[in-house]
């Protein structure tokens, strides 16, 4: 409409498509091999534009978590009281999550967690983490 | 650029010389914009300034994209010399500016502004942060939510309390008694705040601030300009910034260890130690940020915040009065502005029945979000 062509994204979809089949992927930088997440088009690291998506290790340690007993959302309202996690990947990156399989008692700060693919909300297979 | 190579040692050439706010809470008809130019009407009429005095406007954008300078000096009936709108808020920011365009020569009195209508528009802040993908998959909405996996970080690394964060809040509403302008000023204490439920754990309502409708304003100076606008000019001794754009990938986004940069920059631009500092304000949407702002700023050992509010180091009644005016937390959130308002209002002595006597120096310590870090020190006198 206007002329302009649209510049290409980079959007998150491979990520989430491999999630769908098991796996946790991220972008790897061609030339300083930094790992980085979100998806970009350049490196923050040495600023180069080659990339691979690449599997990672689906381990890491959980950094910090939150639990919500309210709502900001109406399709949230369902699922309070829930927790979103930060957990810290083996190879660098810091990915929000939420996290499965705690005891009640067990507080997860700083557990060991290896990703598992499960349903949260109405999405079906997204990485979570529980114990490793 | 090195930091040690950094200036921001504007000693005695720009002052403050007035600041005016509108009330704070819900203010139903008036657009945010209009609100912005009734909070400049207040404070040019109480400072007894002309508008034609103004030839500097400086805007933030409140949530929702309102406040440019375009609109807000169209309806001022303004055409200043200079004129920018920030894309974000936190006054300190704004004042930053306005000292940069004052000393480059651009303007010589400048008229910061913000006014916003969040309260009465319904606004719940319930937009993801971070990715949005992510974001809104795991629920991760809301300020609340990095601010309580910040505490819970710092609980696990220094072993602070829930009761430790309750003494930010419960302060602060100690002054919030003895200011009109607070949204909240019925007293409140550490097992008040224990007992109230989790909002988004290990957060409670405490925690955060309130939104409100309102505006404030102030109006900075160049120093022979100010000597002529007001016989209590608040001179801008020091100013630092430093920012962490990468954002999510900075090393820990949540902490923000960048923010000890500013404090590393601060004193030395001010030409003052720590110890001078006689009132301290930090910006506080959350309680965390009063708690990391105090240790990165080294008023506090990492981990200590708790145990400096109950020995009276720092806090109502202590040594070092912090955030006199109740902070966000009690006040209103309005992007910080009404924090450098009741600096000023009590280097001049005009604060009322929460005055602090004998104040020289006051520090204001602001963020943005999880992307940038800003310091100003104020004085009663230029040098």
């Amino acid at each position: 409409m206007s002329g302009y062509e649209t510049p290409e994204t980079q959007d998150d979809s491979r990520f989430w498509d491999a999630a769908a089949e098991g796996m946790l992927v991220f972008q790897r930088c061609d030339r300083c091999a930094f790992v980085r997440w979100p998806a970009a088009g350049v490196c923050p690291e040495c600023l180069d534009r080659g990339y691979t998506w690449e599997e990672v290790a689906p381990r890491g340690t959980v950094w910090s978590y939150a639990v919500y007993h309210r709502a900001y959302a109406g399709y949230l309202r369902e699922r309070v009281p829930y927790d979103v996690a930060l957990v810290e990947l083996e190879c660098g990156v810091r990915l929000l999550t939420t996290l499965t399989g705690f005891d009640d008692d067990v507080d997860p700060m700083g557990a060991a967690v290896v990703a598992r693919f499960e349903a949260v909300g109405e999405h079906e297979r997204v990485p979570v983490f529980g114990p490793a | 650029m090195a930091a040690a190579q950094l200036g921001g040692a504007i000693r005695g050439r720009t002052a403050i010389v007035a600041a005016g706010n509108t009330a704070q809470g819900t203010i139903p008809g008036i657009s945010a914009d209009e609100l912005a130019v009734e909070g400049l009407r207040i404070t040019l009429a109480e400072a007894g300034i002309d508008k034609s005095e103004i030839d500097g406007l400086i805007t933030c954008k409140s949530f929702g994209g309102f406040g440019i300078d375009t609109e807000i000096g169209r309806l001022a009936g303004l055409n200043p010399a200079y004129s920018a709108t920030l894309d974000y808020g936190t006054c300190n920011f704004s004042l930053h500016l306005a000292c940069a365009a004052i000393d480059a020569g651009l303007a010589s009195v400048v008229a910061i502004a913000y006014g916003t209508n969040q309260r009465s528009a319904g606004n719940k802040f319930g937009h993801p942060l971070g990715r949005q993908d992510e974001a809104s998959v795991y629920g991760f909405l809301n300020v609340a939510g990095p601010a309580a996996m910040a505490f819970r970080r710092h609980q696990h690394l220094y072993g602070t309390t829930e009761a430790d964060l309750a003494e930010v809040s419960v302060s602060q509403r100690r002054y919030a008694v003895d200011n009109p302008l607070a949204i909240f000023r019925e007293p409140t204490s550490v097992e008040d705040y224990l007992a109230a439920p989790y909002l988004v754990a290990p957060l409670r309502r405490p925690d955060l601030c309130m939104i409100s409708d309102g505006a404030a304003c102030l109006i900075v100076a160049r120093a022979d300009r100010a000597a002529e606008l007001t016989d209590k000019p608040v001179h801008v001794m020091g100013i630092a910034q430093q920012t962490g754009l990468r954002d999510r990938q900075n090393a820990d986004q949540w902490l923000r260890p960048w923010i000890q940069q500013v404090a590393e920059r601060i004193y030395p631009a001010a030409g003052i130690e720590r110890e001078a500092v006689d009132a301290l304000y930090i910006q506080d949407p959350t309680s965390i940020w009063v708690l990391q702002m105090l240790e990165y700023y080294g008023f506090v050992e990492p981990g200590g915040v708790g145990e400096a509010f109950r020995s009276g180091a720092v806090g109502h009644g202590g040594r070092l009065p912090l955030n006199t005016n109740g902070g966000q937390l009690s006040e209103a959130y309005m992007w910080g502005f009404l924090h450098l308002c009741e600096a000023v209002r009590q280097l001049r002595g005009e604060a009322g029945a929460r005055q602090i006597e004998g104040l020289r120096t006051a520090q204001y310590c602001s963020t943005f979000g999880f992307m940038k870090a800003a310091s100003t020190i104020l004085s009663t006198e230029a040098s």
